[in-house]
């Protein structure tokens, strides 16, 4: 082999980490860390380091990074075990340093005063998380372990939400519309739940359909990627004049409560948008079951249907199970378009925010959407892997 | 991997006549909608203006495309530097992470990204343009990874053993090798880019969303069809031709 194995040398630093830790020590120092407005319109202020955590809390941080970034030009096994401790600590201290700045900086006689995240901790959170994955390779933790301490910190974070931090927009934000706030997080889940579900049987009824008819895969494959072409907004829009006229014109789809706003076209749109890639990879994972594996399986004296569900089945399912997880994820962002039409869910925050200027509703409605999303890939990715596990080999 | 566009069309006709067919019904679109008068009026007789007319479309569609392209201009060069720079000798050690953060991007809804652009950028034009190119980057890096990454080592081998430079390996063997793949990607981001920019209309940028968006807050069904419309014939269009040109990828000469 020409190739040169470079990396393999032990003591030579870990150049990933060190830019990652440098780009942290930068994003603290030179940007806003958290920006304090006069009400929910007003853009706020913004408020450097030293002004917002004082001389000891910016000293702090800067040796905690600055430790984080040193470690790693020495990387053996123990220093990354002990950057992934420091780590953890910045997570955990970053709601501390939001009471810090807001014991400094909000000013008790106005009680409409809120404290917003600045650009310095929305960099940090994202490039911790690239810093966690980059850890997370070289220490070869697995998927489920990370998964659970991703979730503490984020219990701790909700926790310190809750008692300590009435100052952060985000917080006055959700306890304004708590109740809005879980009925509009159930409706989405309802909406994704109910759009992947029947897309799930739809889809799998046409992928079984094609399998079995040739003259119907060509038609359907093109029809479908013709559907997936089509920007949301645009079939949302298209399917409302139909269905209003439906639900105005013909009495009993009426009373079923088709009309053009709100949950019917959602869905339509929803189930079409999601059977592509369902359709997709149930008709792949059928196909890629080898013959002499089915062969085997009649020799056995298994007949047609018991060979379908005792082995075709079965060996298809983990690559059926990363259509539903593509699927999912994807629904739930299309889902969020939906509230224009009237679908609700937590896209109306996000738009009612846009149209109020309301920065912290937009956030609101799109964290939990991001969560949302990301959960649903973790949780489906992970039984994609057990029936892969269990099912084959 | 995107397997979009992998099941062919059977085409007794020439494979050009889909995107020319889009763009005819484009242009007919963008010109003659007022020939549609009679149906529109038809659908909301009692609107006062059935035809959107704050805009001409063709300004709107101006404006559509020069967003998605300004952003689709910029991934592309950012993905493909980032894509092979990561996969060169100098790079390696950025892979895994670049790998990871593709995928873990993809997770992310469109909508959620303009969302969180929009508080950091502002509104308008400028907030929309960064937001599509945050999310078009990441489709186009995977797709470069994986594309580069799919390059038999032994032709990577036999190109050394030629005596080629480092350079010429990258331009006369990985590059064109993976081109299909990485074209795949760049289809799979303007294709998205094109539906999440209609949604700009919501934050101030102005383009072919905005008839849509003032036809819900209006409840004219009219606006509504001729903005969706527009919006699906430019989508159809340039997917079509992106089709077109992975045709083109995969008949070309070998030499």
């Amino acid at each position: 082999m020409v190739i040169v194995n470079a990396g393999e040398r032990h003591p030579s630093p870990n150049v990933v980490l060190i830019a990652l830790g440098i780009v942290m020590l930068c994003a603290v120092w030179l940007l806003g860390v958290v920006s304090v407005a006069p009400n929910r319109i007003v853009p706020g202020t913004s408020y450097p380091l030293v002004a917002a955590l004082g001389m000891p809390g910016a000293l702090l941080v800067t040796l905690l990074l600055g430790a984080m970034t040193a470690l790693a030009l020495r990387p053996a096994r123990i220093h990354y075990l002990a950057m992934l401790l420091l780590l953890v600590m910045v997570l955990l201290l970053m709601p501390f340093g939001l009471m810090v700045a807001g014991h400094f900086l909000i000013d008790p006689a106005l009680p409409q005063a809120r404290l917003g995240l600045g650009a310095a901790y929305w960099t940090l959170s994202f490039v911790l998380l690239l810093y966690l994955v980059e850890l997370r390779l070289r220490l070869a933790i697995k998927r489920l372990p990370t998964a659970l301490l991703l979730v503490a910190v984020a219990l701790a974070w909700w926790l310190c939400a809750r008692l300590w931090l009435d100052d952060l927009a985000l917080v006055q934000e959700f306890q304004a519309r708590r109740g809005a706030f879980f009925s509009a997080v159930g409706q989405h889940v309802l909406l994704v739940g109910v759009a992947v579900g029947s897309s799930l049987l739809l889809g799998l009824a046409l992928a079984l359909a094609m399998h079995r008819f040739h003259r119907l895969r060509k038609a359907g494959f093109a029809l479908l990627n013709f559907l997936q072409t089509i920007p949301s907004l645009a079939l949302f829009g298209l399917l409302l004049a139909p269905l209003a006229w439906l639900g105005a014109n013909v009495a009993w789809l009426g009373n079923l409560g088709v009309s053009g706003i709100g949950n019917t076209p959602a869905l339509i749109a929803l189930i079409a948008y999601s059977l592509l890639p369902i359709v997709r990879n149930t008709f792949i994972a059928l196909q890629q079951v080898r013959p002499d594996t089915l062969e085997a399986a009649t020799a056995m004296g298994m007949r047609g249907h018991q060979r379908f569900w005792q082995v075709r089945f079965p060996l298809a399912l983990p690559v059926l199970i990363e259509g539903v997880r593509i699927t999912t994820v994807q629904a739930v962002g299309l889902t969020a378009v939906a509230a224009l039409i009237g679908a609700g869910g937590l896209g109306t925050f996000i738009f009612q925010g846009l149209g109020q200027a309301a920065m912290d509703m937009v956030l609101l409605g799109a964290l939990p959407i991001v969560a949302m999303a990301l959960i649903a890939d973790a949780a489906l990715g992970a039984l994609a892997d057990i029936t892969r596990h269990g099912g084959a080999s | 991997m995107q397997a979009r566009g992998a099941v062919s069309i059977p085409r007794a006709w020439p494979n050009w006549l889909p995107a020319f067919g889009f763009a005819a019904l484009l242009g007919l679109a963008l010109f003659g909608m007022e020939l549609l008068e009679p149906f529109f009026r038809w659908v909301e007789p009692d609107a006062r203006s059935v035809i959107y007319a704050r805009a001409s479309f063709v300004d709107l569609l101006g404006r559509h495309l020069l967003v998605v392209g300004a952003a689709g201009a910029v991934t592309v060069c950012l993905g493909l530097i980032a894509g092979i720079a990561v996969t060169r000798r100098y790079g390696r050690d950025f892979l895994p992470l670049a790998g990871q953060l593709a995928s873990i991007g993809q997770t992310f809804p469109p909508v959620a990204v303009l969302a969180l652009a929009v508080p950091a950028l502002g509104f308008g034009t400028p907030a929309i343009i960064v937001a599509l190119m945050l999310y078009g980057l990441l489709p186009i890096l995977r797709n470069t990874l994986a594309g580069l990454d799919g390059v038999d080592p032994a032709l990577k081998e036999a190109a050394i053993a030629m005596g080629m430079t480092p350079r010429q390996r990258l331009w006369r063997v990985e590059l064109p090798l993976a081109a299909p793949v990485i074209l795949a990607g760049v289809r799979t981001s303007i294709t998205i880019n094109i539906a999440t920019a209609a949604l700009g209309a919501t934050v101030g940028a102005s383009n072919l969303g905005d008839p849509i968006i003032a036809g819900i807050i209006n409840a004219n069904m009219a606006y509504v069809i001729q903005g969706a419309l527009l919006i699906a014939l430019l989508a159809l269009t340039v997917d079509s031709l992106f089709d077109l040109l992975e045709q083109q990828l995969r008949h070309r000469p070998t030499d």
